[in-house]
């Protein structure tokens, strides 16, 4: 498994600055032998009684079969019914299934039992997966769960279960038409170091769970973290993967021994992946060079590979006025993420004004950076009369699958250069 | 005689210093992990990668200053100076009884990994040298180096390729033959002479201009004045080096130097006073060196300083 660490910053310091900014591109070329470790797999489907609507419950029994279709031989798997408690479906109550042609075959029969009838309860289901999923101590983990609406369970009790799994395994979620809330998806998404995105029309959940049950089975190592080591006095300000999507890493850090942290990266495969690590470190004088972080990749004690972020103060203003463009680049990607959301919660609450004001400024971040995709989303919620200044006019109306797939979407990155 | 630390091969009888690699047997060696930090005080922690563990200052580079000593047949010094993070410089000194082969290459700031282009450069030629082929054919040993490192490592290499200047001399029966590209210089001091006489002339466009008929006190204060015109890069081309040699009918010192020294003493009697002062004064040719060096650190260490001193009598 080769792993490679590249930190790009400009470490030039103006005397009495402070923090430190770099981006480290991580890239993973995948197992050379295939998998090392295990791999178990849940399939979560809602089967509450508003998945009767719009052909959604026969889509998402299609969708279910033909990810079991992907899972490989020898992975561990099970099937679970979401409605008011959640119903293990396949195979017995409390087991997991070994994957054969056998038992997937018997698992689409049982998929096809699936009826929808009763409630959402998203931290049972939840909870339910990790009880399976914690049989299997090593395997790379990993769940999809599908719902259609908003949860049902007394406030607070997904959160609780959030705090109790959160980071145990991988869990991509899908929201099926416009009734389910994309911030709700996003908290379980983000405790669960998954994705998250809607899937508008039911027809289309099938090459959705396809999709997501390919990628999980490219992943060769389960547990990947960042370990980073800062100096005496200094703090991490905050660590983001910012590609290919913004989720913010710093409240998730785990102490390590003196002055080190350690932040979940959940599975890999082979793959690329960019984190923003800010630092404040103590002022040096003139010439000084400080290590501001050692930032390492690492599987449990193994250190897969390490990058070093550095500082170095001068009194040459044209070394440390110098910007570095994937500095740059990503605070505006993480920038562009939060204007949108901004917009999208000042436009629910009636704030025109400001929410004009932000997609104004997301539509210019997006246009500046070469994320067309986002800027196609934008223009759905508003017409970008001027992108280069940041001039839009609100839409009067507003689908609300495209206002959903613009939040949900917010976060998707473009890497420097790329599409420009 | 001990062995180098830093290669294995055989040395010749008579060589101070290590003919393959270079680099002196007494100073400049790697700082050991492990040692305390000058910085914070924390004992041994200086971690493999040179950072204090505890405070994350570096502890300093092995080219921050190393010292090259062969008695009384040659010495040389190079310094980071006080302005730089760090030592672009790069130097080579082997001897062999009284013959002397010495590089000084200048890292060009604004290329990609300067100090790599140096030290490749100096080692290129410095081996070159030991075959005997002459010191043009060292020098574009040097350059073919220098030009290939444009296709290696860091992807930013390729944009804009690691360069550095050169000068580099051989000194075989008191007969000195030198060569360069840059403006990294020799000089010829005679002992008690009043003016030292620079042999190469620098490949700069102060020199250009001047040799053009410009006032030299205008040129030399032009901001543009030590913009190199030719060096070793693979943005250059084909190097073609200047070379002479040099027969002394008086004894003097053959001084090579960065222009971290020369940028201090421009004037040719001011140059020959420094050098032979620092020579009179200094019980050996090493403390000589590392004279010149405080000097110039004390006057503003604005740049790296090398300086090699090779006395023929
Ligand atoms: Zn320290
Ligand atoms: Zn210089």
């Amino acid at each position: 498994m080769a792993y490679t660490a590249e930190a790009f910053q400009n470490e030039f310091l103006a005397l009495g600055a402070t923090e430190v900014n770099a981006i480290v591109t991580v890239t993973s070329s995948g197992a050379e032998g295939g998998r090392r470790t295990g791999a178990s797999e849940i399939i979560i489907v809602d089967c509450s009684g508003s998945m009767q609507a719009e052909g959604r419950m026969p889509a998402a029994r299609q969708a279910a079969k033909a990810a079991v279709g992907c899972i490989d031989d020898g992975v561990h798997f099970a099937i679970v019914a979401g409605v008011s408690t959640a119903q293990q479906l396949y195979p017995a109550p409390g087991e997991l299934a070994v994957s054969t042609p056998e038992t997937r075959a018997q698992a689409i029969g049982a998929i096809d039992r699936l009826q929808a009838s009763g409630g959402t309860a998203i931290g049972a289901w939840l909870k339910l997966a990790h009880q399976l999923l914690a049989q299997r101590p090593g395997d790379i983990k990993h769940a999809i769960l599908l719902t259609d609406g908003e949860n049902g369970e007394y406030k607070g009790y997904l959160e609780s279960v959030l705090q109790e799994i959160g980071g145990s395994f991988t869990c991509d979620c899908r929201g099926v038409g416009t009734n389910w809330t994309v911030p709700e998806l996003r908290k379980v998404a983000n405790a669960l170091l998954g994705t998250v995105d809607i899937v508008a029309r039911p027809e289309d959940l099938t090459a959705s769970f396809t999709q997501m049950m390919t990628a999980a089975m490219g992943k060769t190592s389960g547990d990947v973290q960042l370990r980073i080591w800062t100096p005496v006095n200094a703090r991490v300000r905050f660590v983001k993967q910012v590609e290919p999507q913004v989720t913010d890493l710093t409240g998730k850090r785990v102490e390590d021994g003196p002055r080190t942290g350690r932040y979940p990266l959940g599975a890999w495969g082979a793959e690329s992946r960019d984190y923003h690590v800010c630092v404040d470190v103590p002022a040096g004088v003139a010439g000084d060079e400080m290590l501001a972080a050692r930032v390492s990749v690492v599987e449990g004690e193994t250190v897969l590979t390490q990058s070093l972020v550095r500082a170095v103060w001068t009194e040459d203003s044209a070394l440390s006025t110098r910007i570095n463009r994937q500095v740059a680049h990503y605070t505006g990607q993480a920038e562009l993420a939060e204007a949108i959301q901004a917009g999208i919660e000042a436009r629910k609450s009636g704030d025109d004004r400001t929410a004009t004001v932000k997609f104004g400024r997301a539509a210019q971040l997006a246009h500046e950076s070469g994320n067309r995709a986002t800027e196609e989303l934008l223009a759905t919620v508003v017409e970008i009369e001027d992108a280069a200044t940041g001039t839009v006019r609100l839409r009067r109306k507003v689908d609300a699958a495209d206002e959903m797939a613009l939040d949900t979407r917010s976060t998707k990155t473009v890497r420097v250069g790329r599409a420009q | 005689m001990t062995d180098c630390p830093h290669c294995t091969d055989e040395r010749a009888a008579g060589a101070a210093f290590c003919e393959s690699c270079g680099r002196p047997l007494a100073t400049g060696a790697p700082l050991d992990v492990g040692t305390d930090c000058g910085a914070c005080g924390s004992a041994g922690s200086v971690a493999t990668d040179g950072y204090c563990d505890n405070c994350g200052m570096l502890a300093g580079r092995p080219r921050d200053h190393a010292e090259a000593d062969a008695g009384p047949v040659a010495a040389a010094v190079t310094d980071r100076g006080v302005r730089h993070r760090r030592n672009e410089d790069a130097m080579w000194l082997a001897v062999r009884g009284t013959e002397v082969d010495v590089v000084v290459c200048d890292g060009v700031s604004s290329s990609a990994d300067p100090e790599v282009a140096s030290g490749t450069a100096a080692e290129a030629a410095g081996k070159a040298l030991a075959l005997e082929t002459g010191v043009a054919a060292a020098v574009r040993a040097a350059a073919e180096a220098v030009a290939a490192l444009a296709g290696t490592g860091d992807p930013r290499r390729a944009a804009s390729n690691p360069a550095c200047t050169i000068v580099a001399a051989r000194v075989r029966e008191g007969e000195i033959e030198y060569g360069w590209v840059g403006d990294s210089r020799a000089y010829w001091v005679p002992i008690g002479a009043e003016r030292a006489e620079q042999l190469t002339e620098d490949d700069s466009w102060a020199t250009h201009v001047i040799a053009m008929g410009a006032d030299p006190q205008a040129a030399w204060n032009n901001p543009q004045a030590h913009a190199i015109t030719a060096w070793l890069g693979a943005d250059f081309g084909v190097v073609e080096p200047r070379t002479g040699t040099l027969r002394p009918e008086a004894p003097g010192v053959l001084v090579l130097c960065s222009d971290g020294l020369w940028n201090y003493y421009t004037e040719p009697a001011a140059f020959a006073e420094v050098v032979l002062a620092s020579v009179r004064e200094n019980a050996d040719l090493v403390s000589a060196a590392r004279a010149l060096v405080a000097l110039a650190v004390e006057a503003g260490g604005a740049d790296n300083i090398t300086v090699a001193l090779i006395p023929i009598v």
